[in-house]
C-alpha cells in the first residue's frame, strides 16, 4: 500500500479525505470518486474472522474467514486476556481493523515467538529478505537465527517463486513457480477485480507458453495440498478429490453449495447465459478466451452513479447478489464502528470485551470516530533535530507490477538508484550532485548517490524502490549495477516502533488498521569521506549461482521470440 | 505527399516507457534483425533501443516541473542523415516520406549518425549497421493487421495516449489538427532538417467557477413513491468478500 495509506496516521488521513468528498458530494458524481463493482459495499455486515483461539483448532478447517471486517470489539481475534491469536497479530486490540493483515510482521514475531512459535512458514511471491521487509538486515538474521538448543527459530521455509531472489536463498524448500505467461489466473469478483465505472468487470489469464522445467503454478500447488489435507472445500463427504486442477476450480468452485457465485461474474449458467449469479459453466474458460480473456457488464446509464443511494443500482446489485440489502448505503461521517472500540477502551461497555490496560489509552486515541490529524507513531518517538528529513520511496513506472525488473531491457532504464535530495538541502550538508553520501536513520544508515533534485520539498528525500539488490540475487552478475551502486531504502526503516507505554514490540503500522508505516522513517544526511569505497552498503555476501542455473550470456539478441544464444 | 509521423503529446506523458519496451519487442523481431543487448545481466548493461525517454526537470523547487521526453528518429523532411550516407544506405521513402537504412547496403561508417543532430541512431554493435525507428513500417501496411492496429508499437502501447500517428501534409488528419490546434512544435527548427515529428507543449489546466454555478437550480431533493421491501434468498458476495 503507498501513498497517503503508508503512513501510521493513514488511516485518519484517508478518512478525512474521504469525508471531505462526501461532503462536497462527488461521491459517484461525474468527476468524482467513482465507485467499481462490487462497490459502494455496506460496513457492517460483513464476513468476520474467528473471534478466538478456539477458532483454530488442529485438523479442523478455521471457523470464519481468514480475513475479515470487524465492526465490534466482539469480532476480533483475541484470547481471553484480550492479547492477539495471530502471528501478525492483525484483529487484536494491537491493530483492531488489519483487514489486510500485518505480513510485515510476521517473521520477526515469529522469531520471538510472539504470540507464538511456528514450525513452517511459507512464501509466495513475497521478497521478505529483499524490499518487502522493513529492517532487512535484522530480518535476514531472523531467518537464519537459531535458539538455545541449535534449532533454528524458524524451522522451515518454504519460498514459491519464479526467480532466483533473495528470499529463494534462504529457502528450506523451493517451489518453483510460473510466470504469467505460462498459467491460468483469475482477476475475480471475489477478490480484487478489474471493474470499470460503468459496470462490473473480471479478467483471467490463459498460459500462452508452456511452463519451463519442474515449473508449477502456485495454485496448483496449493490446491494440491489442499486437496491431500482433506480440507472440506477442496474434497467430497467421502473424502474423495473436488477439483482436478486449478481451472477446475475456478469453473466449479462456489462460494456456497449452489450459491451460484463463484470465482468469475461471467458466462455463467450451463450454456453461459447468465452473468454474476449461475451455476457452473464447464466451458467458462473457452468464453473467456474467446472473449479477449476479460466480462464486461455495463450497466444501464441510470445506475451508473450515486449509487450508494441509486434504488435501481442496490436493487440490480441485489437481484444480482452483490449485496443482500438493497438499502442505502450511507456514509459514515461519524463512525458508530470506531465509536464502539473508544468506548470498550474507556470501560463504558459493561461485560463487553476490553483492551488489555497497556493499549486503552491507544485505542482511546486512535479510534476517534472523526478524523484527525497526529503526527506518525515513529515521529513522535524520533529525535526529529539528529533526524530531520523524512524518507520514501516509489516504484518507478517502468517497473510498476514487474516481479522480474532484472530483465535485461527493463534494468537498462533503471539499472540503479540515487537517493533525490532537494538541491538546497544537499548543499546545505555538503554532499556533491552525484557523489556518495550516508543516509541514516535511528535503525541503520545506507550509503548511496545523491541526486540533486528541483521536485521534491527540501525536507523529504526519496529513492526509486526494489531496483537495488543483493550480489549474486536475480541471476544478476554479484557485479552488477543493482548490488554495487543501488540500494534499499528498507534497512532504514523499522517494523517496530521503540518501547512506548502501548508496549515493547508494537508494529510500526497503523493504530487502526495495521498498515504498515513504509514512510514515516527519518533520516539524517551526510557525505562519505573521502578514503570510502565507492559502492553502496550494506552489502551481503554474493549469492552463488545454483545447480542448473544457466550461464550468463555476454550479449543477448532476441529474435521472433526466441533467442540466439551468443557468449 | 504522404508525410508519416508521430505527434507526442507532452502534456499527458507519464515517463512509464511502455513506448520503450514495445518499440523493442516488435522490432528486435522485425527487419532490422535482433536488437543486442551487451551485458545483459552483468555491469553496465547496454543495448539498441529505438526509442527512449529522457526524464528531466524544469524550474526551481517549488515552480518545478519533471518533463518526460520521448525520443526516436524524427523522419525530418530534409533529413541530413541521408545525403552523408556513401553508399545510399540511408534513404528517404518517397511514398511516405519514412526515413529508413537499408541493412545491405550499410557499412556502419557511422557518418548518419554524426549528421543528425538529434542523436537518434543506435549503431548495433554485433551487426555493425545503424539502426534507428521505423515507424514500424512492417506494421502500417501489414494487412493481415485489424486496421486499428496498423500503427507503431509504441502508439499502440501508449496508456495515457499520448502519441499520435498520421500523415503530417494532411491537413484534416488527427496530427495536423493536434499540431495546428494544440501548439505543436518542431524540434530545434533552426537546423533547418524540418522534422516530421511534433511535440505537444505542456499546458496549465485552470477551471473558473462562476458563483451562479455552485447554486443547484434543479435541486431533487424530493418525496419518491414508496416501494415494497424486497428480499432474496440464499447467500450473497456479503458472505465472502474479505477485501
Amino acid at each position: 500500500m503507498r501513498g497517503l495509506a503508508a503512513h501510521s496516521n493513514g488511516f485518519h488521513s484517508i478518512r478525512s479525505l474521504s469525508i471531505l468528498m462526501s461532503i462536497l458530494g462527488t461521491i459517484d458524481r461525474p468527476g468524482g470518486f467513482r465507485h467499481k463493482a462490487p462497490f459502494p459495499r455496506p460496513i457492517p455486515p460483513c464476513a468476520k474472522t474467528p473471534t478466538g483461539p478456539e477458532g483454530v483448532q488442529p485438523n479442523t478447517p478455521l471457523a470464519g474467514m481468514p480475513l475479515g471486517w470487524p465492526a465490534d470489539p466482539d469480532d476480533l481475534f483475541v484470547d481471553e486476556q484480550g492479547e492477539p491469536v495471530r502471528i501478525d497479530k492483525a484483529f487484536s486490540w494491537e491493530h483492531p481493523l488489519a483487514v489486510h493483515g500485518l505480513m510485515h510482521n510476521v517473521i520477526t514475531n515469529a522469531w520471538r515467538g510472539d504470540p507464538y512459535k511456528i514450525d513452517t512458514l511459507m512464501i509466495f511471491m513475497a521478497n521478505m529478505a529483499w524490499n518487502s521487509s522493513m529492517n532487512t538486515v535484522d530480518v535476514r538474521q531472523m531467518l537464519n537465527d537459531k535458539d538455545e538448543n541449535g534449532e533454528f527459530k524458524i524451522p522451515f521455509l518454504v519460498v514459491c517463486d519464479a526467480f532466483q531472489s533473495e528470499m529463494v536463498a534462504f529457502a528450506d524448500l523451493v517451489l518453483p513457480d510460473t510466470t504469467y505467461l505460462e498459467r491460468h489466473d483469475v482477476m475475480s469478483m471475489l477478490d480484487r477485480p478489474i471493474s470499470e465505472y460503468d459496470g462490473p468487470v473480471d479478467s483471467v489469464r490463459v498460459p500462452v507458453v508452456p511452463p519451463k522445467g519442474e515449473c508449477k503454478p502456485f495454485q496448483e500447488v496449493l490446491i494440491e495440498l489442499g486437496t491431500r489435507l482433506k480440507l472440506p472445500a477442496f474434497t467430497h463427504e467421502d473424502g474423495s478429490r473436488k477439483f482436478r486442477d486449478y481451472p477446475d476450480f475456478v469453473i466449479n468452485y462456489e462460494t456456497a453449495p449452489g450459491s451460484g457465485i463463484g470465482f468469475l461474474a461471467g458466462w455463467r449458467g450451463k450454456g453461459g447465459e447468465k452473468f454474476m449469479k449461475g451455476e457452473p459453466n464447464p466451458s467458462q474458460w473457452e468464453l473467456y478466451e474467446k472473449n479477449n480473456c476479460v466480462f464486461h457488464y455495463e450497466l444501464p446509464r441510470s445506475y451508473q452513479y450515486m449509487r450508494n443511494w441509486n434504488q435501481g443500482y442496490l436493487r440490480w446489485a441485489q437481484d444480482h447478489s452483490l449485496t443482500r440489502y438493497a438499502e442505502p448505503i450511507n456514509i459514515h461521517i461519524y463512525s458508530e464502528v470506531l465509536q464502539k472500540f473508544r468506548l470498550a477502551a474507556q470501560g463504558r461497555t459493561p461485560g463487553g470485551r476490553v483492551p488489555p490496560e497497556r493499549l486503552r489509552k491507544r485505542v482511546d486515541t486512535y479510534f476517534d470516530p472523526l478524523p484527525f490529524y497526529y503526527e506518525p507513531l515513529e515521529a513522535q518517538y524520533s529525535d526529529k533535530h539528529r533526524y530531520p528529513l523524512n524518507a520514501l520511496t516509489q516504484r518507478p513506472m517502468a517497473m510498476y507490477h514487474s516481479w522480474d525488473s532484472q530483465n535485461a531491457w527493463l534494468r537498462q532504464i533503471h539499472t540503479y538508484n540515487y537517493l533525490y535530495v532537494n538541491a538546497q538541502t544537499a548543499q546545505a550538508a555538503g554532499i556533491v550532485d552525484g557523489g556518495w553520501m550516508w543516509a541514516e536513520s535511528q535503525w541503520g544508515k545506507v550509503r548511496c548517490l545523491c541526486r540533486y533534485s528541483q521536485a521534491v520539498e527540501p525536507g523529504t528525500v526519496w529513492t526509486w524502490n526494489a531496483v537495488g539488490k543483493a550480489a549474486g540475487a536475480w541471476g544478476l552478475s554479484p557485479q552488477a549495477n543493482e548490488s554495487q551502486q543501488g540500494f534499499l531504502l528498507n534497512h532504514l526503516i523499522s517494523e517496530e516502533l521503540p518501547a512506548h507505554s502501548a508496549g515493547e514490540h508494537i508494529s510500526n503500522s497503523d493504530p487502526v488498521t495495521g498498515q504498515a508505516g513504509w514512510y514515516d522513517v527519518r533520516v539524517r544526511i551526510y557525505p562519505t569521506d573521502a578514503e570510502e569505497p565507492e559502492v553502496s552498503s550494506p552489502q551481503f555476501e554474493p549469492l552463488q549461482p545454483v545447480p542448473g542455473q544457466s550461464k550468463r550470456p555476454s550479449w543477448l539478441a532476441w529474435f521472433a521470440g526466441g533467442k540466439k544464444g551468443h557468449r | 505527399m504522404t508525410q508519416l509521423a508521430l505527434v507526442i503529446d507532452l502534456n499527458v506523458c507519464v515517463g512509464c516507457h511502455a513506448c520503450v519496451t514495445s518499440c523493442k519487442q516488435w522490432n528486435t523481431s522485425g527487419p532490422a534483425g535482433y536488437m543486442s543487448d551487451d551485458n545483459p545481466y552483468d555491469k553496465d548493461p547496454t543495448g539498441t533501443f529505438f526509442n527512449r525517454v529522457q526524464t528531466f526537470e524544469v524550474g526551481d523547487y517549488p515552480n518545478t516541473e519533471t518533463v518526460h521526453f520521448p525520443k526516436s528518429c524524427l523522419h525530418c523532411e530534409d533529413p541530413p542523415c541521408v545525403p552523408v550516407c556513401p553508399t545510399g544506405a540511408s534513404y528517404k521513402r518517397e511514398s511516405d516520406g519514412i526515413v529508413l537504412v537499408d541493412y545491405d547496403k550499410c557499412i556502419g561508417c557511422k557518418y548518419c549518425s554524426w549528421a543528425c543532430p538529434y542523436g537518434m541512431r543506435e549503431i548495433d554493435e554485433h551487426q555493425k549497421v545503424m539502426k534507428k525507428c521505423t515507424l514500424c513500417v512492417d506494421r502500417i501496411y501489414d494487412t493481415s493487421l485489424p486496421e486499428a492496429e496498423r500503427k507503431p508499437a509504441c502508439v499502440m502501447a501508449c496508456p495515457t495516449n499520448a502519441r499520435l500517428f498520421g500523415d503530417v501534409h494532411d491537413p484534416e488528419s488527427e496530427v495536423s489538427l493536434a499540431i495546428r490546434e494544440r501548439g505543436g512544435y518542431p524540434l530545434m527548427p533552426e537546423w533547418g532538417t524540418k522534422p516530421a515529428n511534433h511535440y505537444l507543449p505542456r499546458r496549465k489546466t485552470r477551471i473558473t467557477i462562476h458563483e451562479d454555478e455552485l447554486i443547484r437550480a434543479d435541486n431533487p431533493l424530493k418525496k419518491e413513491r414508496k416501494q415494497a421491501p424486497h428480499t432474496i434468498e440464499g447467500p450473497t458476495l456479503d458472505d465472502s468478500t474479505m477485501w
